[in-house]
């Protein structure tokens, strides 16, 4: 019969399976806490004991949601910093554009620089305004993420990388705006499950 | 309140040497005079916090009886950060001395 101590580093490693390497050395670290715990009540060796040591520890639920809320954190962290570089590079890609791509007089090459141009100034003023407002908000990551998306689109459109082939530092700067396009993205998802994960466990805990 | 201060506590915990979580817990009720009556288990997203920030570094070590412990110790920014959060602490706790005192602070 599983004990009161082992049912409740199940019951813990479990709720810490967002992260396995965690919850491995959670469940390793807290059984021999309760282990000392409950050998150190006066009603050792009793189920009684265990049970004390297990209340004393609080909900496994509540632990494993402060947890979930620092892994949030820090994904946030390296959220924003992924943001940063895509910005830098997108910037960097768009004035590489602006200096070598040439007008084609067509409605392509006076509508793409609109969009590539102020879906960036979108990003810049969204993702200012959340970096100093809404740092753990996902909204502002969203809109930033969708805003570059369109402007880096855009530049591609008015570059023409896949009709005329475009100079290799323009094409390389696209490159550079799709690889980080494509991190931020995987950031963003990673946060949004992690701020999902945090609130079922905070309503469970 | 004492959420805010948990990590400096633990830090402060750690000052007199390395330690494993259950003996963090001890140190912190007894410090206290057991007025800090958190659940144990409180402590563990702290240690695991503060290793992430690099104030803390942990090992496992085998105990007598066999049984391993994560054991945990201060680093050098730990010990700097810990003397920060002491600075931080004393200025809060005069300000609301001076003003449950009915003082202004600074004087």
């Amino acid at each position: 019969m599983a004990g009161v101590i082992d049912g409740y580093v199940a019951t813990l490693r479990r709720e810490l399976e967002f992260e396995p390497a965690l919850a491995r050395r959670m469940a390793e670290e807290v059984e021999a806490h309760l282990w000392e715990a409950a050998e150190a009540d006066p009603a050792w060796p009793s189920p009684d004991a265990e049970r004390r040591a297990v209340a004393r520890f609080g909900l496994a639920g509540e632990i494993a949601a402060q947890f979930a809320v620092d892994a949030v954190n820090r994904q946030a962290k390296r959220t924003w910093m992924m943001l940063l570089a895509t910005i830098v590079v997108t910037f960097i890609a768009m004035r590489l554009r602006v200096m070598w791509l040439a007008d084609f007089g067509d409605a392509m090459s006076a509508l793409a620089p609109l969009i590539d141009r102020y879906a960036f100034v979108a990003a810049l003023a969204v993702g200012a305004l959340g970096w100093f407002a809404f740092r753990k908000s996902l909204l502002p990551l969203a809109i930033c993420l969708v805003t570059l998306v369109a402007s880096i689109a855009a530049g591609i459109l008015r570059a023409r990388l896949f009709v005329d082939g475009a100079p290799m530092h323009v094409l390389l700067g696209a490159a550079g705006e799709v690889a980080l396009i494509g991190l931020l993205s995987f950031h963003v998802v990673g946060l949004a499950r992690r701020l999902k994960r945090t609130a079922t466990l905070r309503r469970i805990g | 309140m004492l959420k805010g201060h948990l990590d400096a506590i633990v830090l402060a915990a750690l000052e007199t040497g390395p330690a494993h979580g259950y003996a963090i817990i001890e140190a912190i009720k007894s410090r206290s005079g057991t007025t800090f009556d958190l659940p144990e288990g409180t402590v563990y997203p702290a240690l695991h916090r503060l290793e992430q920030a690099g104030w803390l570094a942990s090992n496992w070590m085998t105990q007598s009886g066999g049984r391993r412990r994560r054991v945990y110790a201060l680093t050098k920014s730990g010990t700097a950060a810990l003397a920060d959060g002491r600075k931080a602490w004393r200025r809060f706790a005069e300000a609301v001395n001076a003003s449950l005192g009915g003082r202004t602070w600074p004087a």
